[in-house]
């Protein structure tokens, strides 16, 4: 009986342990031949393996479920029976990665494909474990001015801002990227632990580049406003060091990170945010959030974009005006569907039509320039200038130092400083007053 | 001379006959399967928690400062409890945890008790209106209750935001700590707990022999002493058993410390969850921990329970205090005031926020009608992304509202029928044997977890969805819900089965009828209110459950979660359509179970 039960239990485990290495070569196998296709081969690909079947896909953005939508009104346009689904969900409270892990381990897989964001969890649990594979379509690769090294590894959907604004119906007008965390100030943010890209945007200030563009806007201040803000920089100047940190101003960086961390209002999210800038009484309150928020915004007696300000769109502003994340596409190495998935990725990443979701709202730029939008007159009613604040600069001046000195996020960099620089910004989040 | 040699039966016989004898009893074959089945359901999940916290989990702390990459390690513990962020992780959310049951319990206790008392033993006026929406803020999710709070007191100059109702209709600026953190999450978990407080209470209060009481008015005894000491002696139970009820409720919440921005257990185990994932799970046990304490105090405090004897004349009646003719009216009122805030005023701003331009955006109040208000978010019958619409239909027309609905229906269905039934075999088979041991066991591992913190056998029923893969489904949801809900129907079982006279069932086993007849029959029927209430809390308590069910499905699945996307979101119009849309449910429900079986949710809890 004992010999029976021993013999049956490690069957079982054999076969577990190779259905789990079958499906994740295959997945991979797909992508290796599908990374060889045009479109147009990869569409009749997915209408083949998915029609009449459902493809689950998840991911941190909830206009996934638009693409889908229209990826699937394109499939039939070339097969008027096709009857796919594309089901799409978009789990909150940090907790895409749970998920992600949980369907990989299970053993019935739901999750073909992801559109996920936060560059350093990406990189340390899902890539460097092999839970999501990446894919490269032929057609982005060989379209005009795409970036492999840039966007392709991982293959990266859009960049998106986060960007400083402030409520100016009093007259308020911040200037500099210091006077976020001046004395008193509290912008509205979202919790730098619930959402992680926040706490990726902090590590990313203290890369040179970053650390650079705040000791340059540092040194534009007044000298009191610069001696307030100099004695923090002297107290955590120790910390650098400690933290293994080798930017030159990563003092300024870490004293900025400090102040910003003790005193930012944290909020649920970027919607409750963005409800509360643009009404009269928030008047003077400031944040950091998403730009295309602002499409959100119905006129209102009490509520208007017009109650906006985009900090660096000031001629007169100094500093970083926000930080940029990407979404990646990913496929799940245990996809139940993986040509479908790649034929999505593909879809998004190389027609207007699958970025449309995304691309006709300002704040999102596509890691393929042919399929962005143009939406620098956004804030225009024919030749009527209505909201300025909707005039989306677009992403070379946002990214640029002449511009909006964009704080992009790495994912390698982030990864190599977030466990001890992340205890740091953790101890001071956990000891606000 | 021949002899005979008395043949004696095996021993292996003897104990399969002493089985098969066993078992032919009814409530033992129940006792005994169920016991096993709990045991396995509630030890299961516990043990795979404890599992993950010695676990290393690639791309968390564990794994980056140990080097490993698999296998088991102490780490999490050690650096929990001892590391540089061992206060920020641990002690004081546990402070906080601690602190904001304590209040919580402290809060509903005397809201809760004063109106039990209130209603039961004086001559209030209004009572059946009042009594009917106390029990409100129960019915309601309660993080709806935190979101109304927030919408009410916050004010640009001391939350920093915008201005809520109060500041913006009156310049009242509340303090901040009226607006966020232990005051408001203690409150607002008070006023939701209150309900059960003011049942179990006012159940002993209904009930009470009114002997003892009119013994110390003979005696010249003065009121307040009267009431110091005898009334509160007698209620004491009830409120130990609503501080079983409230205090692990209390610490296992996350919704509402989180919305009001209140570090707790549960808050902190979402944020560790990414990179302290093993840590996350110890907090998870210690959250458990609580809940047994708990359960064991309680079992000390109630076993050396005192019986009272009155030594004076008898009475005959139940007397009533009286308020006085304008006492009643005005403590009416003064109950009228304070129920409209926690029970109707929140469902009046859920109905105007559906038709608001803006979330929170009141510009009717001041600008008038016209332009202010609208009906998009209902009638809207395209996915658009301008005027605040993310993408989504209006309610009448979204598909992912109504499918989530017909999710939760099927889950809360499931709970109830699956739950309701565990509990009514556990409640008597308990009774029939309530002095055996494993009997004993048996009722405990059953009521074990409604004690345990629902995020913590969340995290629990996640971490075995996911090793049986049924993570995301149904079953997964059904199952973790059954688990949590059978002490409703354990409970309510079990205090009616006890009111039973075993001489009924016994008249029918004497005439062979058999047991299926018998429970069908006769001890149902008989003590169907409760039962069906059994079967009715669970439904109801499912149909608004959000922290057991947040870990366990995707968020479209099923709709309080989709309400906490929402939320999350600030699409308040259509959280607020949601919270309708359940409230209208249970409230429907709640109706029509009274209707048909006389049976409803004020008297369920406890079987009263």
């Amino acid at each position: 009986m004992k010999k029976t039960l021993a013999l049956f239990l490690v069957l079982a485990l054999f076969s577990t342990l190779t259905v789990g290495y079958a499906v994740a070569q295959s997945v991979t196998d797909v992508i290796a031949q599908a990374q060889q296709m045009t479109n147009e081969e990869l569409f009749k690909k997915a209408i083949e393996e998915s029609n009449g079947k459902t493809l689950y896909g998840i991911g941190n953005s909830s206009r996934g479920k638009s693409a889908g939508e229209s990826f699937v009104a394109m499939l039939q346009t070339i097969e008027p029976g096709y009857t796919g689904v594309i089901e799409w969900s978009q789990p909150k409270n940090n907790s895409i990665f749970t998920t992600l892990n949980a369907d990989i381990k299970s053993s019935q897989h739901i999750y073909s494909m992801t559109l996920i964001q936060d560059g350093n969890q990406i990189k340390s649990k899902m890539l460097d474990t092999g839970n999501l594979l990446n894919f490269i379509p032929k057609d982005w690769l060989d379209a005009q001015g795409t970036d492999e090294a840039l966007n392709g590894h991982p293959l990266a959907l859009q960049t998106l801002n986060k960007v400083f604004m402030f409520n100016n119906t009093d007259g308020t007008a911040i200037k500099n990227v210091w006077e976020y965390v001046a004395e008193g100030r509290a912008p509205l943010f979202m919790g730098v632990n619930s959402e992680l890209v926040g706490k990726n945007f902090l590590y990313m200030l203290t890369y040179e580049t970053y650390a650079d563009y705040l000791k340059a806007a540092f040194d534009a201040l007044s000298a009191d406003q610069q001696a307030y803000f100099q004695a923090v920089v002297d107290e955590v100047a120790p910390d650098a060091e400690y933290l293994g940190l080798t930017a030159a101003n990563a003092p300024y960086a870490l004293a900025w990170i400090k102040l910003w961390c003790t005193q930012y209002n944290e909020q649920t999210d970027d919607g409750p945010i963005c409800n509360t800038l643009v009404t009269t009484s928030a008047a003077g309150q400031s944040g950091l959030l998403v730009y295309s928020k602002l499409r959100s915004v119905e006129e209102s007696a009490e509520a208007s974009v017009n109650n906006i300000t985009i900090a660096a769109y000031q001629d007169d502003y100094t500093g970083i005006g926000g930080f940029g994340y990407k979404h990646y596409l990913q496929v799940v190495k245990t996809s139940p569907l993986p040509w479908t998935a790649c034929a999505f990725i593909s879809y998004m990443t190389t027609t207007k039509d699958g970025f449309a979701a995304w691309g006709k709202d300002i704040g999102g730029y596509s890691s393929n320039p042919n399929i962005n939008k143009d939406h620098t007159r956004d804030g225009y009613d024919g030749d009527t200038l209505v909201f300025a604040a909707k005039n989306d600069r677009g992403y070379d001046w946002w990214v640029s130092a002449e511009g909006g000195e964009l704080v992009l996020e790495d994912p390698a960099y982030c990864a190599s400083v977030s466990f001890d620089l992340g205890d740091w910004i953790d101890m001071i989040i956990g000891t606000r007053p | 001379m021949a002899q005979t040699a008395a043949v004696r039966p095996g021993r292996g016989r003897v104990l399969l006959n002493r089985l098969r004898t066993y078992l032919t009893k009814p409530q033992n074959a129940i006792l005994l399967l169920l016991g096993l089945l709990l045991t396995v359901t509630t030890i299961a999940p516990m043990a795979s928690i404890l599992t993950d916290t010695v676990s290393v989990h690639i791309g968390s702390v564990d794994a980056h400062y140990t080097g490993l990459t698999g296998g088991y390690t102490l780490y999490n513990w050690v650096d929990l409890f001892t590391g540089r962020l061992a206060g920020i992780n641990l002690w004081r959310p546990l402070a906080n945890s601690v602190l904001l049951s304590v209040y919580s319990c402290a809060g509903a206790i005397l809201y809760g008790g004063l109106f039990a008392y209130l209603v039961t033993r004086t001559n209030l006026r209004l009572k059946q209106y009042l009594s009917s929406i106390f029990i409100f803020p129960y019915i309601m999710p309660q993080w709806t209750l935190a979101v109304v709070w927030q919408n009410l007191f916050s004010s640009s100059a001391v939350s920093g935001t915008s201005d809520g109702l109060f500041a913006a209709l009156f310049g009242v600026q509340m303090p901040a700590w009226w607006t966020q953190g232990m005051f408001p999450s203690s409150v607002v978990l008070a006023l939701h707990y209150a309900p059960f407080a003011y049942i179990l209470i006012g159940g002993i209060f209904r009930n009470m022999d009114a002997n003892l009481e009119e013994a110390a008015t003979i005696l010249n005894t003065p009121r307040w002493k009267t009431f110091l000491r005898v009334t509160v002696p007698m209620v004491k139970p009830a409120i130990l058993s609503t501080v079983l009820l409230v205090f692990s409720s209390a610490m296992g919440s996350y919704p509402v410390p989180h919305y009001l921005n209140l570090t707790t257990l549960t808050t902190k185990y979402v944020e560790m969850s990414e990179k302290r994932a093993g840590q996350a799970s110890i907090l998870a046990v210690i959250m458990v921990l609580f809940g047994v304490a708990i359960l064991l105090a309680n079992q000390r405090a109630t076993s050396s329970r005192k019986s009272y004897t009155t030594v004076t004349g008898k009475s005959g009646q139940s007397a009533k205090v009286n308020l006085g003719r304008i006492g009643r009216v005005a403590v009416a009122l003064a109950l009228v005031v304070t129920t409209l805030f926690s029970g109707i005023l929140p469902i009046v701003l859920f109905a105007v926020e559906t038709f608001l331009p803006n979330p929170g955006d009141y510009s009717f109040l001041t600008n008038g009608l016209a332009g202010n208000v609208t009906l998009k978010w209902w009638n809207t019958s395209e996915g658009i992304s301008e005027n605040g619409m993310y993408g989504q239909r209006g309610i009448l027309y979204n598909g992912t509202i109504w499918n989530a609905f017909e999710g939760t229906m099927i889950v809360a269905l499931w709970c109830a029928a699956l739950a309701g039934t565990v509990g009514l075999l556990v409640g008597y088979a308990v009774s029939k044997k309530r002095r055996s041991r494993w009997a004993t066991y048996v009722n405990n591992i059953a009521f074990l977890p409604y004690l345990m913190p629902s995020l913590a056998v969340g995290v629990a029923f996640f971490i075995f969805g996911s090793s049986a893969g049924i993570f995301n489904t149904y079953l997964l949801l059904i199952l973790a819900g059954t688990v949590k809900y059978i002490p409703f129907a354990s409970r309510s079982s079990l205090n009616s089965m006890l009111q039973l006279s075993g001489e009924i069932e016994e008249a029918a086993v004497i005439q062979n009828i058999s047991w299926f007849r018998r429970m069908t029959r006769i001890i149902i029927p008989i003590q169907k209110s409760s039962i069906i209430s059994g079967y009715l809390l669970p439904f109801m308590t499912c149909l608004r459950e959000l922290t057991l069910f947040m870990l366990l499905c995707s968020q479209t699945r099923i709709i309080t979660t989709l309400l906490d996307y929402f939320d999350e979101m600030g699409l308040y119009a259509f959280s607020s359509g949601i919270n309708l849309l359940l409230i209208v449910v249970i409230l429907m429900c709640n109706a029509l179970v009274n209707k048909l079986t006389g049976a409803s949710l004020d008297k369920g809890i406890g079987g009263k």
